[in-house]
């Protein structure tokens, strides 16, 4: 794999906490530079407002990811046209917290704000699993006694259905609800498996997740679009990236 | 007015419009220019393209605009402004209570002017405010707790100092807050969209009604929780409301659990003109329909009298706007002379 590729790879997996897309497929990433071990990788919000703290943690999720590769020495990244574009690329690049860049500010506990949205975005992945399962026809008994075991054999050879799972799967185990293959599929946030009588009143609170989520990306993605004259309204907007890579 | 086709009379009030003045001229730093081209994008980005106008006329326009564009072409009958002052972008203020009044004192029968206040203004705040009730006689604040000011990002509905102000217009009869809680100004502050300060005060100024703008945007699954806690909490739509016609798909969804959550008298119709024209916001809300499968998955319909309360009732009730004596009274109205 060229660097270049290698580099694009990791950037997949940094998403923008808020809207639990990745960064490269929301068209944010703007310019990615590869000289020997060192890279510089340039992004851009759809405003000049977009939040401070959430910028800086896909800048340092940025920095992380890149510097996983083992040929990586430095990794800097540059936030541009934001009102804190300064602030946060200097301290990003620098490997300050968020409260060393911001001292001055309020601020707040970043790791916190990461959680919430982890459990957001779990939430809105587990919405989509089930919606789609009951979209096959299957009861909410079943979809409630169902094991993550089941779930996997059930959507053996479902194309779409084995995306949503691996999906939610894997928030599931960033979120350490993971144990092992016979716990139930479904539960919330502190592990406990949504039961019978509560299905309903569950579907409902985790659509409301899912769609503020959505509605948010549709939002953010059409402003980029807007400000930066883009033309694509689709989801990939993979093309407007200029990848100069050596 | 709007004319149903069975003839229907609905009266129309816009809960959400600024006349402002972002020119070159009132730019304080790049922050106001980046200010007005955000809301510039937001335009742009919802619009029917007949509708986006060119950056100049945006960046100040003139109060034969707005008229024309409210309450000739627009449907609108009444139109409240929601000031909104951001000092430390703008020399003169963004959009001031002084420059509304000035179309206030043209078209009486027309418009509404809210106030504004701003905890960290202090002592000389609450002066401020009686000030307000005086000269523009203001029933309703609006309040944006993201506002930058000096070295503050921002600050909390539930600050000591904002209890003050909050007990203060209790006594001078302001019964209406419109708190901002939506998309565009940095929130620096981890919890600039957060709507948990809306829900403490809510249960403690239970006489106040606290108006959420643009429905706690993005952050709609909590704002829909505080809601259903707190009767006296309501919800705003501007900025959802375009999506009627960019994403009339997430509209249904977005309204849907509004009127799960809510219930249809404490929501209310907004354009936040101009940045969308509330002519083609009113149209496309009468023409919707919930799709079947949203209408049977939360039992919650959007019917005609629910659009009508939506597009008046709900908040002529909050103004203590008579709609049928109000009706009476603008027959006779020449608006452009």
């Amino acid at each position: 794999m060229l660097p270049i590729q290698e580099v694009m790879e990791k950037l997949n997996g940094v998403m923008d906490p808020e809207l639990d897309q990745s960064l490269v497929e929301l068209g944010f990433i703007d310019d990615v530079k590869i000289e020997g071990p060192e890279v510089n990788v340039r992004f851009r919000l759809p405003t000049y407002w977009c939040s401070p703290n959430f910028a800086y943690l896909m800048a340092s999720d940025i920095r992380e990811k890149v510097s996983e590769l083992d040929w990586v020495n430095n990794v800097t990244v540059e936030l541009k046209d934001h009102s804190f574009s300064r602030e946060i690329s200097q301290g990003v690049s620098n490997q300050e917290t968020f409260q060393e860049a911001f001292s001055k500010l309020s601020g707040g506990d970043l790791e916190q704000l990461r959680r919430t949205f982890k459990i957001k975005a779990f939430y809105s992945r587990q919405e989509k699993v089930i919606r789609h399962l009951l979209s096959k026809g299957m009861t909410e008994q079943r979809l409630v006694s169902l094991t993550v075991a089941e779930l996997e054999e059930i959507l053996t050879g479902d194309m779409k259905g084995a995306m949503l799972k691996d999906r939610y799967l894997l928030i599931l185990t960033e979120l350490g609800l993971y144990k092992d293959k016979r716990q139930p599929a479904f539960i919330d946030e502190d592990g406990k498996a949504v039961e019978i009588g509560a299905f309903r009143d569950h579907l409902l609170k985790i659509r409301r997740t899912r769609l503020s989520m959505e509605f948010n990306a549709f939002y953010c993605r059409n402003l980029l679009l807007t400000r930066y004259n883009l033309q694509d309204a689709g989801s990939d907007q993979n093309e407007s990236l200029e990848v100069k890579g050596v | 007015m709007y004319i149903t086709k069975d003839g229907e009379e609905i009266f129309v009030i816009d809960g959400h419009v600024h006349y402002w003045d972002a020119s070159p001229e009132n730019q304080l730093n790049v922050h106001g220019e980046e200010f007005i081209n955000c809301f510039h994008d937001y335009q742009k980005n919802l619009s029917p393209k007949e509708y986006i106008w060119p950056r100049e006329k945006f960046l100040k326009y003139d109060k034969e605009t707005i008229v024309e564009d409210l309450f000739v072409s627009g449907y609108v009958d009444m139109a409240i402004f929601q000031p909104t002052y951001l000092t430390d972008f703008y020399k003169n203020g963004f959009n001031t209570v002084e420059r509304d009044a000035e179309l206030v004192r043209e078209y009486p029968n027309r418009f509404i002017v809210n106030g504004a206040f701003d905890p960290r203004d202090g002592e000389r705040g609450l002066e401020n405010l009686e000030y307000q009730v005086e000269t523009y006689g203001i029933k309703g604040v609006k309040l944006y707790t993201a506002e930058w000011r000096g070295d503050s990002k921002g600050y909390k509905l539930t600050d000591p100092m904002c209890y003050r102000y909050l007990e203060k217009c209790r006594e001078l009869g302001i019964k209406n807050i419109h708190v901002h809680k939506g998309p565009t100004i940095t929130p620096l502050n981890k919890d600039a969209f957060d709507v948990g300060d809306v829900d403490e005060v809510a249960s403690v100024f239970k006489d106040l009604n606290f108006i959420v703008e643009h429905v706690g945007l993005p952050r709609l699954e909590d704002f829909c929780w505080i809601a259903t806690q707190e009767s006296n909490v309501y919800g705003g739509l501007a900025v959802a409301l375009p999506f009627v016609h960019a994403r009339p798909r997430y509209f249904a969804e977005i309204i849907s659990e509004l009127l799960f959550w809510l219930d249809e008298n404490r929501i209310f119709f907004g354009s936040d003109y101009a940045i969308w024209h509330p002519k083609w916001l009113i149209e496309k809300f009468i023409e919707f329909e919930l799709p079947e499968d949203i209408k049977q998955e939360t039992g919650v319909d959007l019917t005609m009298d629910v659009k009508k309360k939506i597009l008046g009732e709900n908040i002529a009730r909050l103004y203590d706007i008579d709609i049928e004596a109000q009706k009476e009274k603008l027959r006779n109205d020449v608006l452009i002379s």
